[in-house]
């Protein structure tokens, strides 16, 4: 009877002991990694969020189909984050805590997804942006965090210069940008480009919230530059172009992809087709949205959700960014074997380096660059019609730590 | 006079216990919403001195909850101290400024107050997304861990136990200074300017008291907020937050320390569960705010018009005995 | 800045000032009305102002009609729902012998529900325009560039504010709106329907939400965060003297074109702060406004 109890009691021990050593990581078992993802799913930044999370649910619904990695499926917790920092926070907390997720791959908005990066440095998670720029937390790089696969803030503007001197021809620049970090982080790298390519520029920053832009496109009126660099979001955007139109201002205007949302809608708000007449537009892709190389994420996207993929306006215009990220988190999981831990993943995220045939340029980090993509190309808009200008144009910024 | 044992005894014993098991069971997020909560109920309560004891609708006190963030944040990150430190120095300045934003609004009356406290609070949330060199602005503000001589806090848990503390602390101070003489020249000058300055109380300055010490208060739920936090955007430090902590003290019941503690739980906890459904929490919160207003309008637990009837007349005694 | 600039700056601010301040003029003239009617301040006005917008959007949108119908209706819409809620919920609350801040807490009440109802179809979530009924054209004045639109928004508030005032003066029930705010009681004892007027000057407030609404949205996109127009109505309301309907004409156009002003030489930053700081100013340097009386001492 002794024996009975001590050997029962034994097993259960080592039992116990095998169980929490197998589930050391949280979000781990033998058949399932549990990933948190979060993103604007709702309220007035939704396009900058929904299909991205959508397009990675995809990408991980076909990973499961294909076995899976290592023989554990992907079981996916989604918050929604709705573009600001306080409700990101929150949801960090949820899916750390709560649903206690291996890793976090969820972000789009680059101010908001900043905010995390104190609490997901203590926490020792691995946080994987979605499509958020994020260079707040890019620079200087966290161990835990990587992000940027749709651009860099810095390699946006670094890019628009470097198309508005080389392609345009511009000497004198006019830039609109955020008067926040968002904002900042492109003007730093515009104005180093400017430096480089000898042309200057004339800023104007504005408040994303602004309802009339009449003083800042005044004053840019006023400084008669030779182009106009728009690197706000996508509702300034349409007042913008709007009032350039309205003040007679007709020289070429560059917008970022930030404020690409919804392009339909723009051109809807802006009212008036002559005032797309010398119009770019930055595109991160490696080819016009809906063109031929990007058919396969398309059609992707049709078979897994046909009845989103029928109403107008979709799928959304940031869509396909939300492969990249999946991608890399996929890989990297491989890369970390059998047996992953976070120290494992976030080592293999470090020296990933892969073409996700989805993006103007490579998924490449280094140990000291977490930032992902930094290439774009610019299309040609008319209101209707995209055309694609030849090149890439390559931002020159580089992070030197102080 | 004697201490009964009565239903609020009651009440703060049982919760007092479900708040020493919670730890043991359930899960950091959890903790987190209430830790959240206790914040929430020091806001309350600051509102509640103001409000509630001296009858003054002011709307400035998100802004000086904010204040109280960044003084604790900064000073955490500068110098380390122990976190009581910080927070009573967030408390300390939001008082300062208090004191002076009372002594030009509380000039004005009614509807004036409350517009100009309303127009200092949006100013000062414009004052924390643009004075980059102190606050980060717009990029927000990251929060290092607490400390207390060698502990530090580095997540809800671990926080939890002093945020309970403090806000435990805070309780008891105010209903402490609602039975005092204070807080029975507070509801005097409430129900009337004019009749309380007959009986000899300084009306201005019991106002003035009243507005500096809420600013306290929320001046000390921000250095708590700090303690579990570790990131702060001045997105949340706006009107809205004004408006939901009012919402709390006048569904709770205006004039009722209960009900200021009601009222933030509630509410606090609709704010969590519902921050998926944000249409949802808004319609709700709107429809509470209707429907209380036009049934229940002193809230749950309607202020004692008694102890305010009974307490000038007993001020009256003692202040012509002094 | 050369002279030239500088000259350029002042008039395109004072005419594009005048513009939009013609906008908050109508819509700070909501606010006194109903507060020297029911001494209510009505917290929820911005959200009034968004949910024309709202309204105009989906009867456009959702149930296809012609714009031509979708300006009356959204007016009756409108006109009607601030009766409704006045009759239906604020006399409740006075009913329940609430008192000035629990009304106050109503039409807060109102701009929730309103913000969740905007909310909930999801119509906010991409900024859209509604029909402009006058081109953007440049119509140049001096060295200031206005289009049309901007013409026949100022045009159009200022007839507005016209009739307004005309009724105010010379109707019945503009009187009696009037009467009822000085003094309730007596005219109660006039024979005047309190809950009438009452309903009356709310109907007439959502009737501005919707003119406000229907005028500047073609300009500036519907977007849920129009309802921060209000402040800006506030600010001129607070500026011209809270109990004073002319003033918050006057009170409207100067914050517009101050709005202008502070964006063309000072930083589009500060134009945010702007109406805050004049509401400050105002109330601890001259809190009756500029066109206010001595400022009324509550009875006790």
């Amino acid at each position: 009877m002794n024996t009975f109890i001590k050997t029962t009691l034994a097993a259960v021990a080592a039992a116990t002991a095998l169980a929490a050593a197998a589930q050391s990581e949280p979000g781990l078992t033998d058949k399932s990694i549990r990933i948190g993802m979060f993103s604007p799913l709702s309220g007035n930044s939704m396009a900058y969020g929904f299909d991205v999370v959508n397009a990675a649910k995809m990408y991980y619904d076909k990973v499961n189909k294909e076995g899976g990695i290592h023989g554990r499926k992907i079981d996916i917790v989604l918050e929604d984050d709705r573009c600001n920092a306080n409700d990101l926070l929150a949801a960090v907390k949820k899916l750390t805590e709560q649903d206690k997720v291996f890793l976090l791959n969820g972000g789009s908005c680059s101010g908001p997804v900043v905010g995390a990066r104190e609490y997901v440095e203590r926490e020792k998670i691995p946080l994987v942006m979605l499509n958020a720029s994020g260079d707040g937390a890019l620079y200087p790089p966290s161990k835990y965090i990587y992000g940027a696969f749709s651009i860099s803030q810095r390699a946006v503007g670094g890019s628009m210069v470097q198309f508005a001197a080389e392609h345009l021809k511009a000497k004198k620049i006019g830039y609109l940008n955020h008067d926040d970090a968002y904002g900042g982080w492109n003007l730093e790298a515009a104005e180093f480009q400017a430096k480089k390519v000898g042309a200057t520029l004339q800023v104007q920053s504005i408040n994303p919230n602004i309802t009339d832009v009449t003083a800042p496109m005044l004053k840019i009126r006023a400084a008669n530059p030779d182009v106009l660099l728009v690197t706000t979001y996508a509702r300034p955007v349409s007042l913008l172009v709007k009032k350039a139109h309205e003040l007679g201002w007709n020289k070429p205007i560059v917008i970022a992809v930030n404020g690409t949302a919804d392009l339909k809608q723009l051109v809807e708000n802006v009212g008036n087709k002559d005032a797309f007449k010398n119009v770019y537009l930055q595109e991160v892709m490696l080819d016009v949205p809906g063109g031929e190389q990007l058919k396969w994420v398309y059609d992707m996207y049709k078979q897994y959700y046909p009845d989103l993929a029928a109403k107008p306006g979709y799928p959304q215009t940031y869509m396909p960014y939300g492969i990249p990220s999946a991608m890399a988190v996929v890989n990297a999981l491989k890369a970390a074997g059998p047996q992953p831990t976070r120290e494992k993943f976030l080592d293999a995220m470090s020296k990933l380096n892969f073409d996700s045939k989805v993006m103007a340029g490579p998924i490449a980090f280094t140990p000291t660059d977490h930032a992902a993509q930094k290439a774009a190309i610019y299309l040609k808009f008319d209101g209707e019609n995209k055309n694609r200008v030849p090149g890439s144009y390559a931002s020159a910024w580089t992070y030197q730590p102080k | 006079m004697k201490k009964r044992f009565s239903l609020d005894h009651l009440a703060l014993l049982v919760l007092l216990a479900v708040l020493c098991v919670l730890p043991f069971t359930v899960t950091g997020y959890v903790l987190y919403v209430v830790n959240l909560l206790m914040v929430f109920v020091v806001l309350a309560l600051g509102m509640h001195v103001v409000i509630g004891e001296a009858g003054q609708f002011a709307l400035s006190h998100t802004a000086f909850y904010g204040i109280g963030i960044y003084t604790a944040g900064l000073i955490n990150t500068a110098w380390h101290p122990p976190f009581v430190v910080s927070i009573l120095a967030g408390g300390l300045l939001s008082a300062v400024l208090g004191y002076v934003i009372g002594f030009l609004a509380l000039r004005m009356r009614d509807i004036y107050l409350a517009l100009a406290t309303f127009a200092f609070g949006e100013a000062m949330q414009w004052v924390f997304l643009n004075w980059e060199s102190v606050t980060n602005g717009s990029n927000g503000m990251r929060m290092q861990p607490a400390q207390l001589f060698g502990l530090t806090l580095t997540n809800d848990l671990q926080a939890y136990p002093f945020v309970i503390a403090i806000a435990a602390l805070m309780l008891w101070v105010t209903v402490w200074l609602s039975r005092s003489q204070f807080g029975s020249a507070l509801r005097a000058v409430r129900e009337s300017d004019v009749a309380a300055m007959a009986m000899g109380i300084n009306a201005r300055a019991m106002k003035q008291a009243a507005f500096v010490i809420s600013a306290a208060f929320a001046g000390i739920a921000g250095g708590m907020y700090t303690l579990f936090i570790s990131f702060i955007h001045p997105e949340s430090l706006g009107f809205q937050t004004t408006i939901l902590i009012l919402t709390m003290v006048v569904v709770g019941g205006i004039g009722s320390v209960r009900g200021a503690v009601a009222g933030a739980i509630a509410f606090g906890i609709i704010s969590e569960l519902l921050r998926q459904a944000l249409s949802i929490q808004e319609i709700l919160y709107g429809a509470i705010l209707l429907g209380f207003m036009m049934f229940k309008p002193r809230g749950l637990f309607a202020g004692s018009k008694k102890r305010a009837a009974k307490a000038p007349a007993t001020h009256a005694r003692q202040g012509s005995a002094a | 800045m050369s002279f030239d600039e500088i000259w350029l700056f002042l008039q395109q601010g004072l005419l594009s000032g005048l513009v939009t301040g013609s906008v908050y003029a109508l819509l700070a003239l909501a606010i006194v009305a109903v507060f020297k009617t029911t001494d209510v301040p009505n917290f929820a006005q911005g959200e009034m102002l968004m949910m024309a917008g709202y309204v105009a959007l989906s009867l456009l949108l959702l149930a296809h009609l012609p714009y031509a119908a979708v300006i009356p209706l959204t007016l009756a819409v409108m006109a009607l729902g601030g009766a409704l809620f006045q009759r239906v919920v604020m006399e409740r609350v006075t009913g329940s012998r609430g008192v000035g801040v629990q009304l106050v807490i109503a039409t807060l009440g109102l701009a929730y529900v309103l913000k969740g109802l905007v909310r909930q179809t999801g119509l906010g979530d991409t900024p859209r325009s509604l029909p402009s009924l006058f081109s953007s054209d440049t119509v140049l004045i001096g060295d200031a560039a206005l289009t049309q639109l901007d013409i026949a928004i100022f045009v159009v508030a200022v007839v507005v504010m016209v009739l307004i005032y005309l009724m105010f003066t010379y109707t019945r029930i503009g009187k009696a709106m009037r009467a009822v705010g000085m003094n309730p009681r007596a005219a109660q004892i006039v024979g005047i329907r309190l809950s009438r007027i009452r309903m009356m000057v709310w109907a007439l407030a959502g009737l501005i939400s919707a003119i406000a609404a229907l005028l500047i949205t073609p300009k500036v996109l519907v977007t849920p965060d129009i309802a921060h127009i209000a402040i800006l109505a506030y600010a001129a309301a607070i500026v011209g003297g809270f109990t004073s309907l002319p003033g918050a004409v006057v009170g409207g156009l100067l914050i517009g074109v101050v709005e202008n002003m502070v964006g063309l030489f000072i930083s589009t930053n500060a134009i945010v702060v702007a109406p805050f700081l004049a509401i400050l100013v105002t109330l601890i340097v001259r809190p009756q406004g500029l066109l206010g009386g001595k400022v009324q001492v509550k009875k006790v």
